[in-house]
C-alpha cells in the first residue's frame, strides 16, 4: 500500500519534467534559449501549483499540503519584504539618516525629528519578545488602537449613521394628487404611482423592522416580536440578494484559473 | 504604569484623532498624515514580530516531528528563500536588481503567489455552489427566502426565460433597489453605532480588551 | 436730357454709395459689438471656508451677454495677480454660464500644484469672446487662511456629544447596580454547547479572528469573546488554536489568551505556540487555516471578526469537516455565506452585542443600553423626517446633513 503514493509522486514528478520540456520549446542551451527554458520552468510551476490547490476540492493531500505551506511561508516573506522597503526604506530612512539613505541608495529628504516616535513605538513593540519586558509592547498597541478609536468616533457617526439616517427622509406618497387621481391613473408599472409608493413604504418599514431586530435590551415579543420578525424577514431578502449577486464574480475568476490551464499552459485555446 | 499609562496614550491619541476629523486647518492635516504614516511604519517592527512566531511553530513542529512536519520545511524554505531573494544580499552574488525588483522576487510574486491567490479565490465558485445547496437542504423557511431572493438575482440576465425574464430583471433590479438598500440601511446604523460606542469605550478606557492582564 | 440722365445716374448711384457706406458701416459697428462681451459684473473673492487655507473661492454675475444680449461668451477665464496693478495671470477658466471658481492647491510647497496659504492675491474675470475678453474690476486683496473647525460637521459633533453623554450616563447607571436586560442571542448560548462537545470528542476548538487589525471594532469584540472561550476552553482543559492574520492581533491574542487560562485558574496549561501567526495575505491564510481544519478535526470553529470574499471557503471546508461553527462579522457582503454554512451567526451589530454579553462586565452592558436608546432616537428621527418630507419641511432634513 505504501507504494501508491511513492508512483503518484513519480509520475507528478515525470509530468512537471515533461511539461518543463515541452514549455521550453527543446530549445538547446545557449544565451538565448536559457530564457525558454526558465519560463518553461515558471509556467510548470504555475500550472503544479494551480492544479495542487483544485486537488483539495477532492481531499487534502501531499500536493495541497506542499502548495499551501510554500504558498503561506512565501507571501509572510513577501509582505515582510514589502513593509520594509517600501515602508522603512522608502518613509523611514530618508527622514532619519543621510547614511542609511546613500546605503539603501533612496533620495535623503532631510532629518525629519518626529519620525523618531514610530520608531521608538517600533522597538518598544519587539520588547515583547523579552520575557520582561512584555508589558511596555503595550505602549504601541495603545497609540495604535487609540489612534483608529478616535479616527473611527467622529467619522463613522457621519458616513454610517447620519447620512443614513438623513437618505431615510423620503416622502412616502410620490406625486400625491388625491386619491381619486390615484385610482384613475392606477398602473403596476416599475415607474408608476403605486410602486413608487409601495417601494418608498418597503424601505421605511425595512429599516424601521430592521432597526428593531437590532434591539438587544428589550424582549422581542407582540407588536414588537412582530416587528423584529419583519426585520430578519427583510435581512434574509437582502443576504440572498447579496448572495445571488457574487455568483457570477466567484464563476469568473474559475474561467479565469481554468483558461490559463487550458490556454498559457497546454496551449489547447487561445 | 503597566496599566495607566497605555490607558492615557489610548486616550490622548483617541481624542486627538476625534478633534482632527473637525479641523480642517493645514497644521491639523499635516498631523493627520504623519500619524498614519507612524502607524504604517509601527505595523512593519509587527510584522517581525509575526514573522518570529511563525518559525518559532514551525521549527518546534519539525523539532518534535509532529505530523506533517516535512511541510513546515517546505514553509520554511519559502519564508528564508523569499526574504533573501527580497534583501540586498543579492547584490554579493552579482545581481544588478535587488530587493523588490530582483529576478527570483519577482518571478516567486508572478509564479507562485499569483496562481496560488488566482486559485484560492477561484475555488469559491464551487463553495459558493455547495454553500446553495446546502441552503437548499436546510428547508428553512428563512433559507427559503434567503435562496428565492439569490434566485431572482441570479436569474436577472438569464436570456433563456423569455418574456419571463422581463419581470425576473424587474424584480431583481426592485429587490436590490427598496429591500436591498432598506436592510443594508438598518444593519449600517446598527454597525455605526456599536463602532461608535466601541471606540467611545476604547479612548474612555472602558474596553480594554486589547491590552490583556497583567 | 443726357445732362438729367447722367444727374439721376450720379444722385442714384450717390444714394446707393451712401446707403451702401452706411450699411458698411453698421456691420462695421456691429463686427466691434459681437466682438467684445459686457464683462462679468460683481466679482467677489473670498477665503474658501471649512478649508485648510490653501485655497480662495471667486464667484461673479455671468456677463450680460452670457446666454442673453449677443450671447457670444465662450469661457471666462480667472485670473491672478500678487499685486493690484500687476501682470495678471491666467489661473483657471469656467464655462458659460458659471458664477463661481475655487483656486485651490496643495499644502506642499515642493510641489507643481501648490497654492501659498496667507498670501495676498488680485482676481479678475474675465467674459471671454471668439475675439478678445473683457476684464472686470479687480477684486482684492484676499488670502486663504485655515480654518479650526469645518461648520459643515456640526451635526456631527453634535451627535459625538450627545452620545457620549447617553453612553456615560448608562455606564453611571449600570455600575449603580441596575439591572440590565439583554435579550438571548442563539450564538452565544451556544458558545458553552459548543465547547462541552469539543471536549467530549477530544477535539480542539479553532478560533479565527477575522482579517480586520486590532483596532478595528469587529476584532475588539471578537478578543472579549477570544477571553471567554479561553477561559472555557481552560476549565474543560480542551485545547484552542488561534492562527492569526494580523501580526498585532496575534500578540493581542496571546495576551487574551493568556488572562483566560489566568482567570481558570491553569495559567500553567496555556501555551503561546497555539496563538500564532500565519500569514497576512489573504488567500494563503485561508489555505493555511483549511489545512488546520482538515487536519487537526476541530470540533467547533468560531469565525468573529473582519472578514471578506475568504469566509465561504473557510466556512465551507469547516461545514464539510463537521464541525459546529459559530460566526460573526460585520462585514454586511460576508453575512450571507455566514448564515448559509454555520450554525450560528451574530449579524452585524450583534457581534458587538455578544461582546458586551460574554464579557459580563456592567460598564458593557450599560453602553448597550446606550446603544439602544440611540437607536429609539433614529427611529423619531426618521419617522420626523419623513413627515418633514411630505409636507415640505426642508430645515429638518437639513439639520442632518453633513460633509459638502
Amino acid at each position: 500500500m505504501r507504494k501508491a503514493p511513492i508512483i503518484i509522486t513519480a509520475v507528478v514528478a515525470a509530468l512537471f519534467v515533461l511539461s518543463w520540456l515541452l514549455k521550453s520549446n527543446g530549445a538547446v542551451v545557449d544565451e538565448n534559449s536559457m530564457s525558454a527554458i526558465s519560463q518553461g520552468f515558471w509556467i510548470t510551476l504555475s500550472a503544479f501549483l494551480t492544479l495542487a490547490v483544485m486537488s483539495f476540492l477532492y481531499q487534502d493531500n501531499p500536493f495541497y499540503k506542499f502548495a499551501e505551506h510554500l504558498y503561506v511561508g512565501v507571501s509572510a516573506a513577501y509582505w515582510m519584504c514589502m513593509g520594509f522597503w517600501t515602508t522603512l526604506v522608502g518613509n523611514l530612512v530618508p527622514r532619519l539618516s543621510e547614511g542609511l539613505s546613500n546605503w539603501f541608495e533612496v533620495p535623503y529628504v532631510g532629518f525629519k525629528p518626529h519620525f523618531i516616535i514610530p520608531l521608538v513605538f517600533g522597538f518598544l513593540l519587539l520588547m515583547r519578545l523579552s520575557p520582561k519586558g512584555g508589558w511596555i509592547s503595550r505602549w504601541s498597541l495603545a497609540f495604535i488602537v487609540g489612534t483608529t478609536a478616535g479616527l473611527n468616533l467622529p467619522r463613522f457617526l457621519s458616513s454610517d449613521f447620519i447620512s443614513q439616517i438623513s437618505a431615510t427622509f423620503m416622502p412616502l406618497l410620490v406625486n400625491w394628487q388625491g386619491i381619486g387621481s390615484f385610482f384613475s391613473d392606477f398602473s403596476l408599472s416599475a415607474s408608476g404611482q403605486f410602486i413608487g409608493i409601495l417601494s418608498n413604504l418597503v424601505v421605511f418599514l425595512g429599516v424601521f423592522c430592521g432597526i428593531i431586530y437590532f434591539f438587544f435590551s428589550k424582549e422581542h415579543k407582540g407588536a414588537f416580536g412582530v416587528a423584529s420578525r419583519f426585520g430578519i424577514w427583510i435581512l434574509m431578502i437582502t443576504f440572498g440578494a447579496s448572495f445571488g449577486y457574487t455568483v457570477m464574480g466567484r464563476i469568473s475568476l474559475l474561467v479565469g484559473r481554468l483558461t490559463f490551464i487550458m490556454g498559457d499552459w497546454l496551449g489547447l485555446i487561445s | 504604569m503597566k496599566r495607566e499609562i497605555p490607558l492615557l496614550i489610548v486616550f490622548v491619541a483617541g481624542c486627538f484623532m476625534a478633534i482632527q476629523f473637525f479641523v480642517p486647518h493645514a497644521s491639523s492635516e499635516y498631523v493627520y498624515e504623519f500619524v498614519m504614516d507612524w502607524t504604517i511604519i509601527i505595523g512593519v517592527f509587527a510584522m517581525a514580530l509575526g514573522i518570529w512566531s511563525f518559525v518559532k511553530v514551525s521549527l518546534n513542529k519539525i523539532n518534535r516531528r509532529q505530523e506533517n512536519w516535512q511541510y513546515s520545511i517546505v514553509a520554511m524554505a519559502g519564508l528564508f528563500g523569499m526574504i533573501v531573494f527580497g534583501s540586498s544580499i543579492m547584490k554579493l552574488f552579482g545581481a544588478t536588481q535587488v530587493g523588490l525588483e530582483s529576478y527570483m522576487f519577482k518571478h516567486f510574486f508572478d509564479y507562485v503567489i499569483i496562481p496560488l491567490h488566482a486559485t484560492t479565490f477561484s475555488l469559491l465558485a464551487f463553495y459558493i455552489a455547495s454553500a446553495a445547496f446546502r441552503a437548499f437542504k436546510a428547508h428553512s423557511l428563512m433559507a427559503t427566502v434567503l435562496l428565492v431572493s439569490a434566485l431572482i438575482i441570479m436569474l436577472r440576465f438569464n436570456p433563456f426565460l423569455g418574456p419571463v425574464g422581463e419581470y425576473v430583471g424587474d424584480g431583481a433590479a426592485w429587490i436590490l433597489n427598496y429591500p436591498n438598500m432598506a436592510a443594508k440601511r438598518a444593519i449600517g446604523i446598527g454597525i455605526g453605532l456599536g463602532m461608535v460606542a466601541t471606540a467611545l469605550k476604547v479612548i474612555l478606557g472602558i474596553e480594554r480588551g486589547y491590552m490583556g492582564s497583567d | 436730357m443726357l445732362k438729367h440722365i447722367i444727374m439721376l445716374v450720379l444722385m442714384v448711384g450717390l444714394m446707393t454709395a451712401v446707403g451702401w457706406a452706411q450699411e458698411e458701416g453698421t456691420a462695421t459697428d456691429s463686427v466691434v459689438q459681437q466682438t467684445l462681451a459686457a464683462p462679468p459684473t460683481n466679482v467677489q473673492a473670498f477665503d474658501t471656508p471649512n478649508d485648510n487655507g490653501h485655497s480662495i473661492t471667486i464667484e461673479w454675475d455671468i456677463s450680460a451677454d452670457d446666454g442673453q444680449g449677443l450671447n457670444n461668451v465662450v469661457k471666462y477665464l480667472i485670473l491672478r495677480s500678487a499685486t493690484p496693478d500687476g501682470q495678471f495671470a491666467e489661473i483657471g477658466a469656467a464655462t458659460p454660464g458659471a458664477t463661481t471658481f475655487k483656486n485651490s492647491g496643495v499644502k506642499d510647497d515642493e510641489d507643481p500644484n501648490y497654492f501659498p496659504r496667507e498670501t495676498d492675491f488680485y482676481y479678475t474675470v474675465s467674459a471671454v469672446t471668439a475675439d478678445g475678453g473683457a476684464e472686470s474690476e479687480v477684486v482684492g486683496p484676499v488670502r486663504g487662511e485655515g480654518q479650526f473647525f469645518d461648520t459643515r460637521n456640526g451635526p456631527v459633533l453634535v451627535g459625538c456629544l450627545l452620545f457620549t453623554i447617553f453612553t456615560i450616563f448608562f455606564i453611571r447607571k449600570a455600575k449603580s447596580g441596575a439591572k440590565l436586560y439583554i435579550r438571548p442571542l442563539a450564538g452565544i448560548d451556544a458558545v458553552d454547547e459548543a465547547i462541552g462537545r469539543a471536549t467530549e470528542m477530544g477535539k480542539p476548538i479553532l478560533y479565527i479572528l477575522g482579517l480586520g487589525s486590532a483596532a478595528d471594532i469587529a476584532t475588539i469584540a471578537s478578543f472579549t469573546i477570544l477571553g471567554r472561550v479561553a477561559k472555557k476552553v481552560a476549565e474543560y482543559q480542551t485545547s484552542l488554536i488561534v492562527p492569526c492574520y494580523d501580526p498585532i492581533v496575534m500578540t493581542v491574542a496571546q495576551e487574551t489568551v493568556k488572562t483566560g487560562y489566568y482567570d481558570a485558574g491553569r495559567p500553567d496549561a496555556y501555551n503561546e505556540d497555539d496563538v500564532f501567526f500565519l500569514t497576512n495575505q489573504q488567500f494563503a491564510y485561508v489555505g493555511g487555516v483549511n489545512g488546520i481544519m482538515v487536519r487537526q478535526k476541530p470540533a467547533t470553529n468560531f469565525y468573529l471578526g473582519k472578514f471578506y470574499a475568504e469566509s465561504l471557503i473557510m466556512a465551507e471546508t469547516g461545514s464539510s469537516a463537521g464541525a459546529i461553527q459559530i460566526s460573526g462579522t460585520d462585514e454586511v457582503t460576508q453575512i450571507p455565506f455566514f448564515v448559509v454554512a454555520c450554525d450560528y451567526t451574530l449579524i452585524g451589530e450583534e457581534l458587538y452585542a455578544a461582546s458586551a454579553y460574554l464579557g459580563g462586565d456592567p460598564t458593557l452592558l450599560g453602553t448597550l443600553k446606550g446603544q439602544d436608546w440611540a437607536k429609539a432616537g433614529v427611529i423619531i428621527s426618521i419617522i420626523l423626517g419623513i413627515i418633514a418630507a411630505v409636507t415640505g419641511q426642508t430645515w429638518f432634513t437639513e439639520l442632518f446633513h453633513v460633509g459638502n
